[in-house]
């Protein structure tokens, strides 16, 4: 009988990783499904357990800066949650609140930047690590009553969660206005003078306000839907159409005067607005207004009768009405503005009236309208005027020049208050701009803060959100290093925009690291995730490249489920891997997902893209594939800049329309003259080492046993050097190995000292070492200790010992 | 980034034979020998460690074939190695004389046969 046990990976920290993206993505998750806010506080608690410190504390500072709320916590005593701690400036908490990144205390007793709290003192904690929730909103923190070393990933981890929580509590307190955006803007629609109407993205009116329906006597149902100018007179209508399509087509702003019939059958002159709305960048329809300008119409044509009849029917108008002399001095103003501005017809003769002007908006005002002047042209602005409590309050203002027997006499001008308009605009894209930093900040937490470091293969990477104003993107890119040693590279792109979009990039990144791990195929990978896309209840679709790497050959083998082709750049002209293409992920169940193959030439440097870099409006796709490969075939040097100069050459100055993500990956070849690294001084890093000295020793012509042998001698000194190594979490130890005559000569040097041997583990290293290398000597040099190793090379030299 | 081990368990008569490949080294190293110490019950009479798909075992994987020995040793089992005369592994177990606590063969049923 055979029973086959899993493989596996001991201690793992690659098993680690995965388990923290995990819990952030579904801590995530449940932040956006909008879970209450104290369930969350909790979860998050209870995933910083994975950081094994026996405390965790979550932190809120107070209103008034002076104190931390405890909101929630683990392994505190009695009575902690719910209390305030002090805010101290010299303590753990205090130092996290002001520092980008997060504070660790490796041993309190030897920490010269603060000492311990009391309540540290209290549980009486050696190590610890806090990192900062939002911009000032509190502190994350683990505290061990055992001396314990964060790492780097440690760091993150926290830093994440904080994120995540940071994110949340934001999302909470904007939660209330994004829920109430539509319901207020109709209250507020609905108590505008104004007639108001929205519009989606088809143009279809999905709203009008109670002003409308009063004014044109119809019921809501009537309105709604394809309506555009039914109610405009006959013979306005052609031409309000035709200026619609033309606003609409270019989401411009729209802006007519046309007749729009009353319910009693008379037709009114109306002023119609419409501006664009965006939602997280995308177009979503239009909101408009119509004010009824009937009495400026009337007054215009009574004013060419006769000055008397003007001024009598100015002042029964609503409208705000002026005029002004030849030289733009005011010489008239109705009631309308009376009482609006709350002052004297005599006050707002001459020039009083720019005092009233917004500070903020008076120079532009001023400009325009003495430019206007000047030349005699229309003008029309929208500025904050100063009302009569002191409260400033948006118009838009109007003068058309007006001339007396053919001489120039002045300005006529109107203004009409459109400060609610303003207001829901306002509050509006406020809304917008919050769901972005929320989607953005989730989106950071989600994606690799750095690429791992894979033995042999060189990578750069490059993330940029899309221009401001429009919404995050679902883009990512990832690397990992299956079980049989090769390399897998996936870049995606989720379709759509926002926290669903970040949502979806955090579960298939997720998915794709699972699958990743266990399956040789890129095709079979993409096959189960879209089946797990597929089986899911939520509408998902996604453009993936899956790419899967020996980088020791060159080989790829690549699937690419509607994701623009991968970029080869070496020495030969840059050119696309095509082939292997299919349907996006989420498009069709069954799909079928094709493979292609590769190999690429030493030295080549692969790149993948999301379509943020090669997609525009204005330009065919194919120019700009020419465009992205004309600018690869420019640049060169180090991947780091090879990435920088690409995205220049590509983008040029002009922030991206869509997000980008680009990823550059270089199997790095073996040198056969010698071979030099400095790697941190932790276990992990010895597979790493192995890979290289075999590939650098097998290059040297060095058989099996040899390659083994030397590398195992090398291996046992960096075993040393990292049971050593003190002190600060980024030690490092380095190698330098060459060819020598017919030997091998590697040093070792570490910069801590070797302790005496300790049992036989230890004393069997150095016996191997001694044993199998032809020359040995290990000294103390500075305050590190360096291993000098020589092996004669013969072919089949085991056999000869 | 740790180091991946293969482990297969098969039953020959009253011989538990372990196949280790893959590598083994101080990163995984205990997982290994917890496996190992897993895979043989009190009834039978000895374990074979099957070393030809094996490529890295570093001194703590070493180590752990010392330390299984005795433990099998105080329960009175036998802890033989089957190593390919071909093996890279061969110098280095020749080296660390692990022949004193788990007697090496070339082949597979020659180290089962060898038990009891």
């Amino acid at each position: 009988m055979q029973l086959r046990r899993r493989s596996h990976r001991d201690e793992d920290s690659l098993g680690t990783r995965a388990r923290r993206q995990a819990a952030l993505a579904e801590l995530g998750q449940r932040a956006l499904s909008g879970a209450p806010l104290d369930e969350l506080l909790e979860e998050t608690v209870a995933a910083a357990r994975e950081l094994g410190a026996e405390y965790v504390s979550l932190l809120e500072l107070t209103g008034d800066g002076q104190g931390l709320l405890v909101r929630a916590g683990h392994g505190l005593p009695d009575g902690v949650i719910g209390g305030v701690l002090p805010a101290g400036e010299n303590d753990l908490a205090g130092n996290a609140l002001r520092a980008e990144a997060p504070v660790i205390v490796e041993d309190f007793g030897g920490e010269p930047r603060f000492g311990r709290s009391a309540l540290e003192r209290d549980l009486d904690v050696v190590s610890a690590m806090a990192a900062r929730i939002g911009a000032e909103g509190g502190v994350i923190a683990v505290h061990s009553r055992r001396r314990q070393r964060f790492t780097q990933d440690d760091a993150h981890f926290l830093q994440s969660l904080a994120n995540v929580v940071g994110a949340a509590s934001e999302r909470a307190r904007s939660e209330d206005v994004i829920r109430d955006s539509e319901a207020r803007f109709r209250a507020l629609a609905d108590n505008t003078p104004a007639l108001m109407w929205t519009t989606d993205a088809e143009g279809h009116v999905t709203f009008v306000n109670q002003g409308w329906l009063r004014f044109t006597g119809r019921d809501l149902k009537e309105e709604l839907g394809d309506t555009f100018a039914l109610s405009a007179h006959p013979d306005d209508r052609t031409e309000l159409v035709a200026r619609w399509r033309q606003a609409f087509a270019r989401r411009e702003e729209f802006r007519m005067e046309y007749r729009l019939l009353r319910h009693d059958g008379e037709e009114r002159w109306v002023l119609e607005v419409g501006v664009p709305r965006f939602e997280e960048g995308e177009f979503v329809g239009y909101v408009g207004t119509a004010t009824d300008i009937h009495e400026r119409r009337a007054m215009e044509e009574a004013l060419r009768e006769s000055e008397q009849g003007f001024r009598e029917l100015a002042d029964t108008a609503p409208v705000m009405i002026w005029t002004t002399d030849d030289r733009g001095l005011v010489t008239f103003v109705n009631e309308g503005w009376l009482r609006f501005t709350g002052t004297s017809f005599e006050e707002e003769l001459g020039a009083t009236w720019t005092l009233g002007v917004h500070p903020d908006d008076s120079h532009e005002v001023l400009n325009s309208w003495l430019e206007a002047l000047d030349a005699r042209r229309p003008w029309e602005r929208e500025y904050r005027l100063r009302g009569k409590d002191a409260e400033y309050r948006w118009i838009v203002d109007r003068g058309v020049p007006r001339y007396e027997r053919g001489r120039f006499a002045g300005y006529v001008g109107t203004a009409i208050d459109i400060h609610e308009r303003k207001l829901v605009e306002g509050r509006l894209r406020e809304v917008y701009e919050r769901e972005h930093r929320v989607a953005e900040t989730l989106q950071r937490s989600l994606l690799p803060e750095r690429l791992p470091e894979i033995e042999g293969v060189g990578l750069a990477a490059r993330y940029l959100p899309a221009g401001r104003g429009a919404a995050i993107g679902g883009d990512w890119y990832d690397v990992l290093e299956s079980k049989d040693g090769r390399v897998a590279l996936v870049v995606g792109d989720v379709v759509g925009h926002g926290l669903r979009a970040a949502a979806v990039m955090g579960q298939l990144r997720n998915a794709f690291r699972a699958y990743g791990l266990v399956e040789h195929s890129p095709a079979e990978v993409m096959s189960r995730i879209n089946r797990l896309v597929m089986s899911g209840v939520e509408e998902v679709m996604a453009t993936v490249l899956y790419l899967v790497l020996d980088r020791e050959t060159g080989h790829v083998t690549l699937t690419s489920a509607g994701h623009p082709p991968p970029l080869v750049l070496g020495h030969h002209d840059p050119y696309f891997l095509e082939g292997g293409r299919s349907v996006p992920v989420g498009a069709a169940d069954p799909a079928v997902f094709r493979e292609t193959e590769a190999t690429l030439a030493p030295g080549s440097t692969l790149l993948l893209y999301t379509d943020g870099l090669v997609e525009r409006r204005d330009v065919p796709l194919e120019d700009r594939m020419h465009q992205l490969a004309a600018a690869a075939a420019a640049a060169g040097g180090e991947l780091e800049d090879l990435c920088d100069q690409i995205l220049a050459g590509v983008l040029g100055p002009n922030e991206p329309s869509d997000d980008v993500a680009l990823l550059a990956v270089r199997p790095e070849p073996v040198s056969a003259e010698r071979l030099h690294l400095s790697l941190r001084a932790e276990p992990g890093s010895l597979i790493g080492l192995r890979r290289r000295m075999g590939r650098f020793l097998h290059a040297l012509g060095a058989s099996d046993a040899e390659t083994y042998e030397i590398t195992l001698s090398v291996c046992e000194a960096a075993g040393n050097a990292i049971e050593h190594a003190y002190g600060p979490g980024d030690a490092t130890f380095s190698i330098e190995a060459g060819l020598e005559d017919r030997s091998v000569a590697v040093t070792v040097s570490d910069t801590g000292q070797w302790r005496d041997r300790r049992g036989h583990h230890r004393g069997r290293g150095l016996k191997i070492i001694e044993g199998l290398m032809d020359e040995v000597d290990v000294s103390t040099e500075g305050a590190g200790t360096v291993v000098r190793m020589r092996r004669i090379l013969r072919e089949g030299s085991w056999e000869a010992a | 980034m740790t180091t991946p081990a293969e482990i297969a368990v098969e039953r020959h008569g009253g011989v538990v034979v372990v196949r280790v490949g893959g590598e083994v080294d101080m990163t995984n190293a205990t997982f290994v020998r917890d496996e190992l110490l897993r895979s043989i019950p009190n009834d039978a009479l000895g374990l074979v460690i099957e070393l030809s798909d094996c490529r890295y075992l570093d001194s703590a994987a070493i180590e752990v074939l010392f330390d299984l020995a005795r433990r099998l040793g105080r329960r009175r089992q036998d802890l033989r190695l089957a190593v390919p005369p071909s093996s890279p592994l061969r110098r280095v177990l020749i080296l660390t004389e692990i022949s004193s606590a788990a007697p090496m063969h070339d082949g597979l049923d020659e180290a089962v046969a060898a038990v009891g």
